[in-house]
């Protein structure tokens, strides 16, 4: 940043000396491609990230709508959010959704918003593995692995100046958002860094471990992923961008050992689960509505 | 109404998990009297042994074999028979065609909502839709006092795991 101010400052300096109008365009060029570059080069603020999020969130619940069931779509997000306070960002605006889609998946976008399928949440088997699934996509959020894939989308020229420019944008410039977006749309297909799924899931027993769950719902759910025809069109998207389930569950094995051993008795919560899941009718007294 | 697909799916998901599951070792493991590491230990599986997966507790698979019956660490196994596991398309159709010829099948019955590639690629944002994300958010409060109820979810102080590499390994 110094340099730069630097440059900047010389650039004016060389303008005033010359002082010629036919200067004028160049040196307009030359200073908002300084400008740009020193952008680039800034954090992402939180209400920056939050931008970026929420604009990602809205690619996803368009590519496929919430799931209409308000009771689940509450319990997920009483779930998700407490384990997000057991996580180093507790204060994001958190929010979880189940998408109505048949595939297996779940993602994050930058900013605190985490999504499940509704075809994966239908496979697992307890709150401690639903708990694995959003700590694992919670961590994505607390180390922000999506604005590292933006930024270096190997697509896409200059990630970096995109993110900063949509980040800096007044009003609403579609152009801009246009290029973020598709950007967003190959990360989606792409996915992210492979070391960055293996630290999500080694910090995702922990959050889940934080939040009083039994730290062993993600690698249940790695071995019950583990466990389908590979070639399912359900897992197509999960397994063209994370790590085959056998090598997550082989990683986890070597850091975990016995170390979350003394957490491992903490609820499996698998009877609120079932519950949840099967809504008021399955109840024995219930009347139909709700 | 709403209710019926992820009820027809649930059903579905638990069914396997209510029967038995098979499993493998993949590679030579003890097998425990109790699942816990300083019990006693009652015979060792083999790599590759198949074995039937009773429940899970912790780390711990109790699990019966001919080899042994007890407990093992659940991440010496592996879930399916080993090579030959499932076939067909276990995912997305099946469960499609389940909440289909379901009684109601409303929901689903417009066709597969994937997400898949094509779906990412022509997708454009909702923002009504995420409006109606945020309605279903929970707040701080809310979220602590769903922990407080039973089942107790007591927060607990852990560190983070070592990257590979960065510390012993067990």
């Amino acid at each position: 940043m110094r340099m730069r101010a630097l440059i900047t400052g010389c650039v004016l300096g060389a303008f005033s000396a010359a002082a010629g109008a036919q200067f004028n365009f160049n040196l307009n060029r030359l200073i908002d491609t300084t400008k740009n570059v020193g952008q680039a080069s800034t954090e992402i603020n939180e209400q920056q990230e939050a931008g970026i999020g929420k604009e990602y969130a809205a690619l996803l619940v368009g590519a496929a709508p919430l799931f209409e069931n308000a009771d689940v779509q509450r319990y997920v997000n009483r779930v998700g959010r407490w384990l997000s306070l057991n996580s180093e960002r507790p204060d994001l605006n958190w929010q979880f959704g189940v998408l109505d889609s048949d595939n297996l998946n779940a993602f994050a976008t930058p900013g605190g918003y985490v999504f499940v399928t509704k075809g994966l949440l239908a496979r697992l088997k307890s709150e401690a593995e639903l708990a694995g699934v959003l700590a694992h996509e919670i961590a994505h959020v607390v180390k922000k692995h999506h604005l590292a894939a933006l930024k270096k989308g190997a697509g896409m020229q200059a990630g970096a100046n995109i993110l900063s420019e949509f980040a800096a944008q007044r009003g609403r410039n579609q152009m801009i958002t246009d290029r973020l977006i598709s950007g967003m749309k190959e990360v989606m297909l792409r996915g992210l860094d492979k070391d960055d799924e293996y630290e999500a899931d080694r910090m995702a027993v922990v959050i889940a471990a934080r939040a009083g769950y039994d730290p062993y719902g993600l690698p249940a759910t790695l071995q019950m992923l583990q466990s389908m025809n590979p070639e399912d069109s359900g897992l197509s998207l999960l397994f063209a961008t994370h790590p085959a389930p056998n090598a997550r569950l082989d990683a986890l094995e070597s850091v975990m050992g016995t170390r979350l051993d003394r957490l491992a008795g903490q609820p499996q919560v698998m009877e609120r689960f079932a519950r949840m899941m099967l809504g008021p009718q399955a109840g024995p007294a219930t009347s139909q509505q709700k | 109404m709403k209710l019926r697909p992820i009820l027809l799916l649930l059903v579905l998901a638990f069914v396997p998990a209510v029967a038995q599951e098979t499993g493998f070792a993949v590679r030579q493991t003890e097998v425990k009297k109790e699942p816990y590491s300083d019990a006693a230990t009652i015979g060792t599986l083999p790599e590759k042994t198949q074995v039937k997966v009773v429940k899970r507790e912790g780390g711990w698979m109790q699990i019966e074999s001919p080899a042994a019956s007890g407990w093992v660490r659940m991440l010496a196994l592996r879930m399916g028979a080993g090579a030959e596991q499932g076939g067909g398309d276990s995912g997305v159709k099946s469960l499609f065609n389940v909440a289909r010829t379901g009684s109601s099948g409303t929901a689903v019955a417009t066709g597969v909502r994937g997400l898949d590639k094509e779906q990412i690629q022509n997708a454009r944002p909702n923002p009504v839709e995420l409006q109606k994300l945020a309605g279903f958010a929970a707040a701080k409060s809310d979220a602590e006092q769903f922990a407080a109820v039973d089942p107790q979810l007591k927060a607990q102080t852990v560190e983070y795991l070592p990257a590979p590499g960065a510390g012993a390994k067990q």
